[in-house]
């Protein structure tokens, strides 16, 4: 399982239903796009993160092995908009006003990761997709996504035991070897896939599959003191968002 | 710039670590477009999405099976992404997987397929986001796809070996993604001074530079594949259309 997934599976917030966790992820998320940067994104930076610390109770070392990947590449592509092409300074130059621009991207993109990892810290997937049949996604495209996220774990660690098997007959010691095993590992992932989903579908077929996928789905109802709270956090951060900006205005 | 993942490593030891290795080579990350941007390439996403759904149903509808077979589909789409795939310069990355998805499963199919790896991606890896998801399959589920899967047919209309068509499908796929992903990042960030043609200019420099060795490694990748493909799941690749029933050493272009 993977590192989020198996976090939201043990989470504090698990058995809330998913739409109350969307409305405080996810509307923390909107806000940090659509708030000015500043003081917008640092409101709802500490917002996020005070909520995922705090409340969720996610470790803030799983946290930060989650976080430092999206982070990373923020900085890195926020580092491009320092630049520009064709200034006066020549070819390439320092691009005015960029530092401020690199900044206000860095702070929008932090926050907006923060919001969607809340929601994605407290919620599992399995919990999530066979509820997006009330949200009127087609329940074809839902069982398609369900065997995808089943079956892709166990793909995955068939990659690794197959890559370890690679590695110990020498499968990486020369480039020539390395595209060989890599290309290995590419049919046999398609390969497996296929031979699964045909044993798949005979024991579905005689259990009576008639092309619905019925999963047991934890019972949750939506609180609408939780929602209630989450709706008024949102104004708070909006409303002092727009007050702190007629401030500095 | 939409940053690149470039490594060196030789190991990897835990699923988690091949996981964390996934590419984001082209995932535009969360909050990184402005609101509007964001809202128009969901929309200009959401036609193809919306034909793609419609084929995937129809499909499941008259044969019920498909749905595990999409599935399986859909699975090998996403752990596709966490190969490491050795780059001509000597660096590495990940292959993004969408010319080998078009030629295998059709561009419609993997609009959706696709946009469901996409959403896994953002919620389970925190790699791409919800915000940027229509701007992202925009690029990684439409237009690499469509442009992949347009190059290989064509390569097998003029009579090009199989194995030259799967290379030029890759190769164009990788390439016209990264090449949206510029345009979608100079439009959202032009240069004071250049604009949009000076963005698209730094922006596609920079993908040139890193990118195009890294096509011709997927391009060169994938034509090893499916060569292990026709000899070991001929009858899977029939059953796809990729290649005529019987006949595992002749292929056809749909």
């Amino acid at each position: 399982m993977l590192p989020i997934d198996a976090a939201a599976h043990g989470s504090r917030w698990r058995r809330r239903h998913p739409v109350d966790k969307a409305v405080l992820g996810l509307g923390l998320t909107a806000l940090a796009v659509a708030l000015p940067p500043w003081p917008g994104a640092p409101l709802v930076l500490v917002s996020a993160l005070a909520l995922l610390l705090g409340p969720a109770g996610v470790p803030w070392r799983r946290l930060w092995r989650a976080y430092r990947v999206p982070w990373g590449f923020c900085l890195t592509g926020a580092v491009t908009l320092l630049f520009e092409v064709g200034g006066p300074d020549g070819p390439v130059g320092l691009a005015e006003g960029g530092p401020v621009r690199a900044g206000e991207l860095l702070l929008r993109t932090s926050a907006a990761s923060l919001g969607v990892l809340l929601f994605a810290f407290t919620t599992p997937m399995s919990d999530l997709l066979p509820r997006l049949v009330r949200a009127r996604v087609p329940a074809p495209v839902v069982d398609v996504a369900l065997v995808t996220y089943r079956m892709g774990f166990l793909l995955l660690d068939s990659l690794h035991r197959i890559r370890q098997a690679q590695a110990a007959r020498l499968g990486h010691a020369s480039r020539a070897a390395e595209w060989r095993s890599l290309a290995g590992l590419g049919a046999t992932a398609f390969v497996r896939a296929f031979a699964r989903a045909s044993r798949l579908q005979d024991g579905l077929a005689g259990r009576g599959y008639d092309g619905t996928l019925r999963v047991l789905v934890p019972e949750a109802r939506v609180s609408v003191p939780f929602t209630v709270a989450s709706v008024a956090l949102l104004v708070v951060v909006a409303a002092l968002t727009g007050v702190l900006v007629e401030v500095g205005a | 710039m939409v940053p690149v993942s470039q490594e060196t490593g030789q190991g990897v030891s835990t699923i988690h670590e091949v996981l964390e290795r996934v590419c984001p080579a082209m995932h535009i990350a969360e909050g990184f477009l402005p609101p509007a941007h964001a809202v128009a390439w969901g929309v200009a996403s959401a036609p193809f999405v919306v034909h793609g759904v419609r084929s995937l149903t129809r499909e499941v509808r008259e044969h019920p099976e498909s749905t595990l077979l999409l599935g399986a589909s859909g699975a090998f789409t996403f752990v596709l992404s966490a190969l490491k795939l050795p780059s001509v310069t000597g660096s590495c990355s990940h292959p993004t997987g969408t010319g080998l998805g078009a030629i295998l499963f059709r561009p419609p199919v993997m609009a959706v397929l696709g946009t469901i790896t996409l959403l896994f991606q953002a919620l389970l890896l925190a790699h791409g986001g919800l915000t940027t998801l229509g701007a992202n399959v925009f690029s990684m589920a439409v237009v690499g796809p469509w442009a992949g899967y347009a190059a290989y047919r064509l390569s097998r209309r003029s009579g090009l070996p199989l194995m030259a068509a799967v290379f030029a499908g890759a190769f164009v796929a990788d390439l016209s993604t990264y090449c949206v992903t510029s345009v979608q990042l100079a439009l959202a960030f032009p240069d004071p001074s250049g604009g949009f043609l000076g963005a698209l200019g730094k922006f596609g420099t920079i993908f040139a530079v890193t990118q195009i060795p890294l096509a011709v490694s997927e391009g060169l990748l994938t034509v090893l594949v499916m060569r292990l493909l026709t000899q070991s799941s001929g009858g899977e690749l029939a059953r796809l259309g990729v290649l005529v029933a019987g006949k595992s050493s002749r292929a056809v272009a749909r």
